[in-house]
């Protein structure tokens, strides 16, 4: 915290942009409340658009989550909120430097620049980066601006590769030529950052995880089949998500989803389509509700005759989620869904994608995959 | 084998058998003497309605030899009596009556006396005086064993006079009496074969013990080590005179009722019944002799064993009205307080004075009192204290040494300062060297006994400490079968609770069962245990509603600081936003801060209403010493017990 000096050095200012300019104006209102509070001898608090399932609302006619209206009400002096409360001040504390100094982090660089022991104590301000994430989530709604707009950027995960050319940061990038690893997506992937050039794809494949990414590549798919061939390592993060949107409604590529059959697959799915419940804030610049399920499926194990040593059996946080997820509002009224998680929780096993390639190496990017496409064999 | 039968003296059989009488070995030989004649000191004293002064000196004249003066402030001793009480014994007033009094047989200070004799072969000293102007009486006494009888050795068989005012300080002078000049009093000194040693069952204990249930006595002691210590008294007023009752029909057995009837003056059965019992009218005689089916009017001369038989059957099936109780003055909770404070350090101190009750027709009362947060007495011994009590000491262990003399520490602590001073557990206490008792020293003081301390417990049976066979007591067993738990103190089940608690249970009574002649034990009848664990649960519930509030009132500080500590973190990033003065910030979060916790402070009750943490109603019978409070007064001198605040 050694950056106190600088904040007051107006030479190492940087120009504001107008965004900035709104971004930094939240931050003061923020620290205003305090300093009204203080003088007015009142608990000062902060009330932050809250992020659960609670406040989430399904729209039905834009087909994705939005947040409502709900707020939580985080204040100094609550024995239970007290500590958040200051990660809060520092972390905008933390935005307002670098929005200041025009200089971007990644917000595990905002964690290290933040942690340190609070004066007097043995006690950290930041134990670990898990505590400083969710704080920085809630500055972005509490201040309704984007991590971009704070200055803040995830570390990168998940890839792509096809027939697509884009420039990021001013460098041209082909993508059907991005040897074996493929082409690293950012974490802000905005106009600002990035362009399209040329693309002569007809659809995006987005896959779960790097391990079939990886087989869909050598088998050089996307090339077959002409297409953008894309993973997010998992749940994929907000880089990747914005990309699959721009892509989707830029170029107009659909976007098929080849995932797990199980509850977390399924919920992969339904951040994509819909959006999360955890960020609804941004559903609307992320969500792609034309997004189909291509697979797995639950009855591919008899469909495809795969071997029984291929099926794991769900546990009971996976029968949990699977019903929780049945009853959201957006599976909810989907009859082909609702069979579907039906069918898997009577099953008692779930399918992994890696699954398909113990019936054959190349299975699933020869057969399994193209034949699904050519049947229109996918939930929506 | 006819021709050496003979009769056996008392005083040949105690002769043999000394430790029936607490004689055993020369230790407890020592704590025995003192006993009994402070004992009877101090029933002498209150009898004649003088507030007690005792002196109790004890020298070491050779090699295991003590002499033993303990003089008293009482209405001395008439003449004739003088060898009588010290040189006889089973010669009492106390044994043949039912009033409340420390001493019970009539055997304590003649046997001492005797076991002097018998070990050094010296004659008990007494001296005496009866007033100002009357002559003082120096006797120099042997007991015959044989014949239970006194032999007075010095003037001739006849005791000396010493003539009153300047002319009788010649004379002490002559004789070499040790005398502290007073207007009237006893002393006794007896030369013995005894051991001196500091910590449990020890002189010391029981003079400490002793002042805490007898606040309106002034004991002043010299112990061999030239060492003086004086217990002030507290209380200026003499307890109620106990009074003496008639035995209670419940209470007697066969025996003494055949007895009674034999030695009785009165002609019939009801009139026998209503002039030696307690609670007995007319009425009820009536209805046992009804019951019994004997006449009222029938002769008690006339009376045989199966009439008392069915006598005595009757009494039992017939209701009659529990003993008086206005026979047994109990100490009071305020001089119970009193007492326990100025003793024994702590910050919290309740006492509980139970009702009277009534076991085998004998009157009763228990009283408690607690004491929380002294430190072990482990914290307060001295280095030179310690060196002392390592050599006089024959526990085999250090471990042993530290467990056995101290009050209070249990193995556990005992290990936990071994591990600290990095001492060897089986290390002999006597072979210490100079470093390493420094070392010990310095652990016993800075570690946290809290944790390892168990409850220390101080039984009295009529204002007397017991200070043997505490497993044997219905006191120890009625705590020990005390729930403790829910008072806030850590036990283990079926054990003493843990904790720097002391525990001060007194039963007076007309006549306290004792578990044996040596009188350390209180036998366990119901009606006793009952009122031991009212008695108990009374200053439990107040103890825990004392560490309660402690610990609330700890949690609000530890609330407190919790604001206290991000308020500093939060004023600085709002100024490094903002641009305001983070010193003015934190001062005005501070102020509001203060007044956030102020608000917390006030909790709701069960049904909603707040409840006024400040007025935490406890009763009268509590005393709660601030930490700051008792330094303050050990600053300035007051208080003999008080010591240093181990918080």
């Amino acid at each position: 915290m050694a950056k106190k000096k600088t904040s007051k050095n107006p030479a190492l200012k940087a120009k504001l942009s107008t965004r900035d300019k709104r971004t930094m104006g939240q931050l003061v209102g923020l620290a205003d409340g305090v300093v009204d509070a203080a003088q007015k001898r009142r608990d000062p608090h902060m009330d932050i658009p809250t992020r659960a399932l609670s406040n989430v609302r399904y729209n039905q006619s834009k087909k994705i989550i939005e947040m409502g209206k709900n707020t939580t009400r985080r204040q100094l002096f609550n024995l239970s909120q007290a500590k958040s409360f200051m990660q809060s001040m520092l972390v905008a504390k933390g935005v307002a430097q670098l929005i200041e100094q025009g200089k971007n982090t990644s917000i595990r660089g905002l964690f290290y620049a933040l942690k340190g022991k609070i004066a007097g104590t043995n006690e950290h301000t930041f134990d670990v980066q898990s505590d400083c994430d969710p704080i920085i989530e809630d500055a972005e709604v509490l201040l309704d601006s984007l991590r971009e707009e704070l200055h803040l950027f995830a570390d990168s995960k998940g890839a792509m590769v096809g027939n697509l050319v884009l420039t990021d940061s001013g460098d041209e990038i082909d993508c059907s030529r991005m040897g074996s690893g493929g082409y690293a997506i950012p974490s802000i992937v905005e106009p600002s950052v990035m362009q399209f050039k040329k693309c002569d794809a007809k659809f995006i494949l987005h896959v779960e995880k790097g391990t079939v990414w990886q087989r869909f590549n050598e088998d050089k798919f996307w090339r077959k089949h002409n297409c953008i061939l894309t993973h997010g390592g998992g749940q994929p993060p907000r880089g990747v998500r914005r990309l699959l949107y721009r892509l989707h409604n830029e170029l107009n590529l659909p976007v098929y989803c080849l995932l797990d059959n199980d509850p977390w697959g399924y919920y992969i799915y339904s951040v994509i389509k819909q959006g999360s419940i955890n960020l609804a804030f941004e559903s609307g610049r992320m969500a792609i509700p034309g997004a189909r399920f291509l697979g797995l499926r639950s009855k591919d194990l008899e469909q495809c005759g795969l071997s029984d040593s291929v099926k794991i059996d769900l546990n009971d946080t996976d029968r949990k989620r699977a019903r929780q997820i049945a009853s959201y509002p957006w599976f909810e009224k989907k009859k082909p869904w609702q069979k579907e998680i039906k069918r898997m929780l009577d099953n008692g096993f779930k399918l992994e994608v890696e699954a398909l390639i113990s019936k054959d190496i190349s299975y699933v990017t020869e057969e399994y995959t193209p034949a699904r496409l050519k049947d229109k064999d996918w939930l929506d | 084998m006819a021709a050496s039968q003979r009769d056996i003296s008392v005083s040949e059989f105690f002769a043999k058998n000394r430790h029936l009488l607490g004689f055993d070995n020369p230790r407890r030989a020592l704590l025995t003497t003192v006993k009994e004649a402070v004992d009877n000191a101090l029933d002498a004293c209150e009898e004649a309605g003088i507030l007690p002064e005792i002196w109790v000196h004890i020298e070491n004249t050779t090699n295991g030899r003590y002499k033993v003066g303990i003089q008293d402030n009482g209405p001395g001793i008439l003449k004739k009596q003088i060898p009588l009480i010290f040189g006889k014994l089973l010669y009492g007033s106390k044994f043949h009556r039912l009033r409340m009094s420390r001493g019970q047989q009539g055997i304590g200070i003649s046997a001492a006396g005797m076991y002097g004799l018998l070990t050094t072969g010296k004659p008990v000293k007494i001296m005496s005086k009866v007033s100002v102007r009357k002559p003082a009486h120096y006797y120099e006494i042997q007991i015959d064993t044989k014949r239970n009888r006194p032999e007075i050795i010095n003037g001739r068989g006849d005791g000396v006079d010493i003539p009153p005012g300047q002319a009788g300080l010649k004379t002490i002078d002559k004789h070499g009496i040790e005398w502290i000049e007073s207007d009237h009093g006893t002393r006794v000194t007896i030369e013995l074969e005894a051991k001196y040693h500091r910590g449990r069952g020890s002189v010391d204990e029981y003079l400490e013990q002793t002042a805490i249930a007898n606040p309106h006595v002034t004991i002043h002691y010299l112990d061999p080590d030239g060492n003086e210590r004086t217990y002030t008294a507290v209380a200026e007023v003499l307890p109620a005179e106990p009074r003496e009752i008639k035995p209670h029909p419940y209470g007697i057995e066969l025996g003494r009722l055949v007895g009674m009837l034999k030695d009785t003056k009165a002609p019939t059965i009801s009139q026998f019944l209503t002039s030696s019992f307690s609670k007995v009218s007319p009425a009820v005689a009536r209805q046992i002799c009804e019951k019994a089916g004997v006449s009222t009017r029938a002769s008690v001369r006339k009376t045989g064993r199966h009439e008392a038989d069915l006598i005595y059957q009757a009494i039992q099936e017939t209701k009659i009205r529990p003993p008086s109780t206005d026979c047994i003055s109990p100490i009071g909770e305020e001089l119970i307080l009193k007492g326990l404070h100025q003793v024994v350090p702590g910050e919290f101190y309740a006492a509980a004075t139970r009702p009277p009750s009534v076991y085998r027709g004998n009157p009763f009362l228990i009283e408690v009192g607690l004491a929380y947060g002294g430190g072990s007495t482990a914290h307060r011994v001295t280095r030179d204290e310690l060196v002392e009590l390592l050599s006089e000491s024959d526990a085999r262990t250090l471990r042993q040494f530290l467990a056995t003399t101290f009050d209070g520490l249990g193995t556990e602590a005992a290990d936990r300062i071994l591990q600290d001073a990095k001492a060897k557990t089986r290390v002999s206490p006597g072979k210490l060297k100079s470093k390493e008792i420094d070392r010990l020293h310095e652990a016993m003081r800075s570690v946290n006994l809290h944790d390892g301390q168990t409850m220390n417990i101080l039984r009295y049976a009529n204002r007397v400490p017991l200070q043997f066979q505490a497993g044997g007591c219905a006191i120890t067993q009625t705590i020990m079968s005390t729930n403790w738990r829910s008072y806030g103190l850590g036990q283990s089940r079926g054990s003493l609770p843990r904790g720097p608690v002391t525990v001060m249970v007194h039963m007076a009574s007309v006549w306290v069962p004792f578990t044996s002649e040596s009188k350390e034990a209180v036998a366990s009848y119901p009606e006793i245990q009952k009122e031991l664990r009212l008695g108990l649960q009374a200053v439990g519930r107040k103890l825990g509603m004392y560490l309660r509030r402690r610990k609330r009132v700890k949690h609000e500080g530890e609330r407190r600081n919790m604001f206290l500590r991000y308020l500093g973190e939060v004023a600085k990033a709002v100024s490094q936003i903002n641009q305001t003065d983070p010193k003015a910030l934190h001062d005005q979060l501070l102020l509001v801060a203060k007044k956030k916790t102020a608000d917390a402070d006030v909790k709701l009750d069960d049904r909603g209403r707040p409840v006024d943490e400040e007025q935490l109603d406890l009763g009268s019978n509590v005393l709660i010493v601030d930490p700051a409070e008792r330094i303050a007064d050990k600053l300035n001198g007051n208080g003999a017990g008080d010591e240093e605040n181990e918080e």
